[in-house]
């Protein structure tokens, strides 16, 4: 055994005892440099080599060099224990998270336009595309190309805004229907949402201008059970998985067979005997929907024998005012910021 | 229309309660809208006045023997003064239960009363359309009988919708015709065999020429002996039920025919009318008439009438004249059922704003033949009350059976989704009245005479649905095809929305139609849109008389009215009058208040704000670099606002609003708009990524005098060409004026960043570079360096 042994044990052993003592990085920095210092006490003991017969010196250097590293590591160890410490005092920190934070300042889209988006989103998956039309329209897209000729008792069902005898604010966006099949050869997979227009007097139900969402599928082998199969699909994007259609037996110039279109009722789930929103029916009605009518078909030049289709049309409005429990139409005009705050 | 549940079980059995022939109906297309539910009565039967005498002790009182078929006659006082011996009266005995009082015995001073005299009121049937006091009932009816079960008096009456299509179903015995075929029971149809055969005298025989195409048949009968009094109970009670007010027997008489299977008919004083000579033509310019119920109007060669020698006796399909109306002395009758183009009937049924129970059934055209069975049925009440008929003539031509209709059940498998046999098509088709031979998958149709609105294979199709049930066709997904169809502009659209949405600004949706409110607020602004608004020719009211111009206006309004510190966005059309057209576009327009801040005159902290939104939304929109400029718009200040542009075409502008429309609208803040034109907006291009240079970016910032009115823009411009390639970004970065540049004078910071993909560069090179671009900004901009 070296002679120096001893010695370094007894350094090696002050160190630890040093380091282990020691709270902050300034200290422990201390310690390194009375240690492992160019003058520190390592220093000392290496210097004590000279004083060995020459054979014995080589392993006292090595034996040094390892007590060295040793020491470095006990520091070390202690270098990370103080680390850790200062971690350890920031974790005992507590902040009240229920303190209010201040808005972030994101903007909102209209409840009108959530319910638009929903839609095409839902039926963009199936393969629609969403088209924008006019809102000035020709009464040839609005009614003529539709099956409903001048005079047909049901033009009185669109009470429209006239600008001219043949121009007029669409009161549907059925008009894109005719647009978009004389553009394109089928098969055609379309919605078409907009603003749309009708004389009623305002009230709590009613507005002059509404938003109509319509979808329309025309192709080979299109038939009512897609159709009613669509509607679902729809009334379950808008109102949840549970949602269940009825089509009633309607007349629309444009569609053949025709159907109003009733969901379950979303306030009482269709089991309401004092419902206020369905008034006790279960239902609500959301549009109207049917097959396209072959006159309409072949008005656009598709041949009814070939491709069939389908189209439906649903009042935005009434479903924003089912969905969010709106008592009043007018409110989603000009809406006021707590509404588009609480509906955002 | 009503619908008394009553006379509907006269032709039809329904074994179901109301809630659920409601719902059937619904089911088949005729909505019930609402269900008029009757107050439970019993014990209510007939009786007769047998005496009458005054009450002892009271002067207002009578005291009655009434003999109810029993045997025993009741006594009963009452207080009614229409009272009468030998009146048939309906009696509520002791024990009856009426909608306000159970009839118990009472004495009313000192005379012990069995029972009470109904009148109409207690008997649920509305007061004012019967006489006053007790009920006055037809002496054949049974003494004794049960009231309420003779006329339906606790029957519910539906109110159902009828869509435009059923001419057919605008009667009770249309819908009859419509539960019979759904639940399969038997149709009790009444006959429309006309008992009048003697033929008319010479002299009297009516002599209708249908001088318009638009009538396209007249049934005329001529009717003696008739006597104008009331009708019988069942009637009147009945049309009270269906809500018609009973008037007299002949009244009556047509507006039973008429509710009862659908064809209004006319009944003319044939003392009235000279040589019973009946025309139909189109009215004279200026010709009046005077309707029944003593309108006076003025008609034009637009207006259908049915007139006689003298003049216009009514509007055809609508409404008859004063002058031929049945009247008290009226003895003979000159009946007319006709029917007419329903358009036309229409048209002047609009026109007048005259809408009657006979123009809603005519204007959806009704079937010739329905002509001759209203005819019929009415003669056949007529002569039940005793009158004299002569055969009826028709004028008109021939009515041609419904053409057939080839149906193949593969055609409605292909529309419906579900699989059905011949036979089962036939069944319900036969079950509507059509005849129906079946040939394999092939059917053959015939329509009934009254169903005109079946005339091709796929209304049959719908027919077969709806008796089948809606609900009996399974709900499937179908696998829709590519289609070549884009969604671009709605994709636009919407991520525009979302960026606002992101920034901060919040969707409204405001009126497309404006008026005086909207445009006077505008005008006093100095802003006068009417000359540029397009005009609606039939508006609600004043208020929305216009298509709105702008969204801006609209915004401003919102501010104004709602929350002037909103920020608010709207997605809309704006409408303009063009040269020959219409010019409609869709707009995006977002406006931001923001409080006024310290700042130097020639500084618009708002501005700049709305202005990174504006810039911001459109780089991700378009992918391009958006050229600003100073402009001018008629919303915004001259000296606060900027047009934008990308390529050299312009996109829309931002800026803040005119002060004089912010006074108008009373906005107390400055308000920031920008108004961006959709269909200006250029397609998104994507990016080419530029790998980062390996040599280091080195700018060098320039303190620049200029003229006041040399443009931030400008000084970037002429920097950016002077540098060169190399030049990698050009930012004016602050400005100042006052002591320290002198009057008529300001200064630009610009920062100019440098660098090189192939080098780095040197001081020298840098320098060189800078130096061309004082030089370039000196002799194009008057530009000098602030030391």
């Amino acid at each position: 055994m070296s002679a120096l042994q001893p010695q370094l044990d007894d350094v090696a052993q002050r160190l630890r005892a040093g380091a282990n003592a020691v709270n902050d990085i300034a200290a422990l920095e201390e310690l390194r440099v009375r240690f492992l210092g160019r003058s520190g006490e390592v220093t000392l003991v290496r210097r004590g080599i000279g004083a060995l017969p020459p054979a014995e010196r080589p392993d006292a250097g090595k034996l040094i060099n390892d007590a060295v590293a040793k020491m470095e590591a006990v520091l070390e160890e202690a270098k990370a224990r103080i680390a850790r410490g200062a971690l350890d005092e920031e974790l005992e920190r507590r902040i009240d998270v229920t303190f209010p934070a201040p808005e972030a300042a994101l903007g909102s889209i209209h409840p009108v336009r959530r319910i638009i988006e929903e839609i095409s989103e839902a039926f963009g998956e199936l393969g629609f595309a969403t088209v924008l039309g006019a809102e000035v329209e020709p009464s040839y897209y609005t009614f003529d190309a539709l099956n409903i000729p001048a005079d047909h008792p049901a033009r009185e069902g669109f009470d429209s805004f006239f600008i001219t005898p043949e121009l007029l604010l669409r009161p549907h966006t059925s008009p894109m229907q005719i647009r978009t099949m004389q553009a394109h050869r089928p098969p055609v997979a379309i919605l078409a949402p907009g603003r749309c227009f009708r004389r009623d007097a305002v009230d709590a139900r009613h507005l002059f201008q509404f938003h109509q969402v319509e979808g329309l599928l025309v192709a080979e082998g299109m038939h009512f059970g897609h159709l009613k199969g669509a509607l679902a699909y729809l009334s379950r994007t808008l109102f949840g998985p549970e949602q269940r259609v009825r089509f009633r037996p309607s007349y629309f110039p444009f569609t053949e067979p025709s159907a109003e279109v009733d969901t379950t009722c979303p306030k009482c789930k269709g089991n309401g005997e004092s419902c206020s929103m369905c008034g006790g029916s279960g239902w609500i009605e959301i549009g109207g929907a049917g097959m396209v009518h072959p006159n309409v078909l072949r008005e656009v030049g598709y041949d009814p024998a070939v491709v069939s289709g389908w189209a439906f049309g649903v009042g935005v409005e009434r479903i924003a005012l089912a969905r969010y429990e709106i008592d009043d139409i007018r409110r989603l005009i000009e809406s006021d910021t707590d509404f588009l705050r609480q509906l955002q | 229309m009503r619908l008394p549940l009553a006379w509907l079980r006269t032709y039809v059995d329904l074994p179901d309660e109301v809630d659920a022939i409601a719902d059937r109906l619904s089911m088949l297309g005729f909505p019930v809208e609402s269900i008029e539910r009757k107050p439970s009565i019993t014990g209510v039967v007939v009786g007769r006045i047998t005496a009458i005498e005054k009450h002892p002790n009271a002067d207002r009182l009578q005291v009655c023997t009434i003999d109810i078929g029993s045997g025993k006659p009741l006594t009963i006082a009452t207080a009614a003064t229409n009272v009468a011996a030998g009146q048939t009266i309906p009696v509520a005995q002791i024990g009856a239960i009426l909608p306000h009082i159970t009839i118990a015995p009472r004495k009313m001073r000192g005379v012990e009363s069995e029972g009470m005299l109904c009148s109409a009121e207690e008997l649920a049937l509305p007061a004012e359309w019967f006489e006053d006091g007790i009920m006055q009932l037809d002496e054949s009816l049974p003494l004794g009988s049960d009231v309420v079960a003779a006329f339906g008096l606790c029957e519910p009456i539906l109110e159902v919708e009828i869509t435009s299509n059923r001419a057919d179903a605008m009667s009770v015995l249309g819908i009859a015709r419509e539960l019979a075929a759904a639940y399969g029971t038997a149709l009790r149809a009444p006959s429309f065999e006309n008992p009048g055969s003697a033929p008319t005298p010479a002299e009297r025989m009516p002599q209708i020429e249908l001088r318009s195409q638009d009538c396209t048949r007249f049934v005329a009968q001529r009717v003696e002996g008739v006597r104008v009094a009331p009708a019988p109970s069942a009637m009147r009670i009945r049309l009270a039920q269906a809500g018609q007010r009973p008037i007299d027997a002949l009244v009556d008489i047509s507006n039973y025919v008429m509710l009862e299977i659908g064809q209004p008919l006319h009944f003319y004083d044939a003392d009235a009318i000279p040589h019973a000579h009946l025309i139909v033509r189109d009215a004279a310019p200026g010709e009046r008439l005077t309707t029944i119920d003593e309108r006076a109007l003025e008609l034009d060669e637009r207006a259908l009438v049915i007139a006689d020698e003298n003049g216009v006796q009514g509007l055809a399909g609508i409404k008859g004249g004063s002058a031929s109306e049945v009247r008290a002395s009226t003895t003979s009758l000159l009946i007319e059922g006709a029917t007419f183009v329903g358009a036309r009937i229409r048209r002047t049924s609009a026109r007048f704003a005259l809408r009657t129970e006979a123009s809603s059934r005519h204007e959806r055209t009704l079937p010739p033949a329905l002509a001759d069975a209203g005819v019929a049925r009415a003669a056949q009440l007529l002569a039940s009350l005793g009158a004299q008929l002569f055969a009826p003539v028709v004028t008109g031509g021939a009515i041609a059976p419904a053409a057939q209709i080839a149906l193949a059940s593969s055609e409605l498998a292909r529309l419906l989704g579900i699989e059905a046999s011949s036979d089962s098509i036939a069944f319900h088709l036969r079950a509507l009245g059509c005849e129906v031979n079946v040939d394999g998958e092939k059917l053959s149709v015939r329509p009934p005479w009254w169903r005109r609105d079946l005339t091709q294979s796929v209304d049959l199709i719908e027919e077969y649905a709806r008796l089948e049930g809606y609900d009996r066709i399974p709900e499937s997904l179908p696998c829709v095809p590519a289609t070549t169809v884009s969604s671009a502009r709605y994709r636009r659209e919407r991520e525009a929305a979302h960026l606002l949405e992101a920034l901060g600004y919040r969707e409204v949706l405001t009126y497309s139609l404006v008026g005086e409110s909207l445009l006077g607020a505008l005008a006093q602004g100095g802003l006068d849109e009417r000359a540029r608004s397009v005009e609606v020719a039939n508006p609600l009211s004043e208020e929305q008389r216009y298509l709105r111009a702008s969204l801006e206006a609209g915004l401003l309004a919102y501010l104004a009215r709602r929350d002037e510190r909103a920020t608010i966005f709207e997605i809309g059309h704006t409408f303009a009058r063009g040269e020959n057209a219409i010019l409609e576009t869709p707009m995006l327009a977002f406006a931001r208040a923001i409080d006024t801040v310290e700042q130097p005159e020639w500084q618009e902290e708002g501005f700049a704000r709305v202005k990174s939104d504006t810039l911001a939304i459109l780089a991700r929109l378009t992918g391009r670099t958006v050229t600003v400029a100073s402009g001018e718009d008629r919303f915004l200040h001259p000296g606060i606002c900027a047009s934008l542009s990308i390529d050299g075409h312009p996109i829309g502008v931002v800026g803040r609003v005119h002060p004089y429309l912010a006074q108008s609208f009373a906005l107390a803040r400055p308000i920031y708009l920008a108004a961006l034109a959709f269909d200006a907006i250029p397609e998104y291009v994507a990016p080419t990524y530029v790998p980062p240079s390996k040599y280091p970016a080195t700018y060098r910032d320039l303190a620049l005098v200029l003229a006041p009115e040399i443009e931030a823009a400008a000084v970037e411009r002429v920097a950016r060409e002077a540098v060169g390639a190399e030049c990698v970004g050009v930012r004016v970065f602050d400005e100042y004026r006052g002591a320290q540049v002198g009057p008529d004078k300001k200064s630009l910071a610009v920062r100019i960043t440098m660098q090189s993909p192939n080098e780095t560069f040197t001081d020298a090179a840098i320098d060189e570079r800078i130096g061309a671009a004082i030089a370039r900004l000196h002799d194009e901009l008057g530009a000098t360096v602030r030391r």
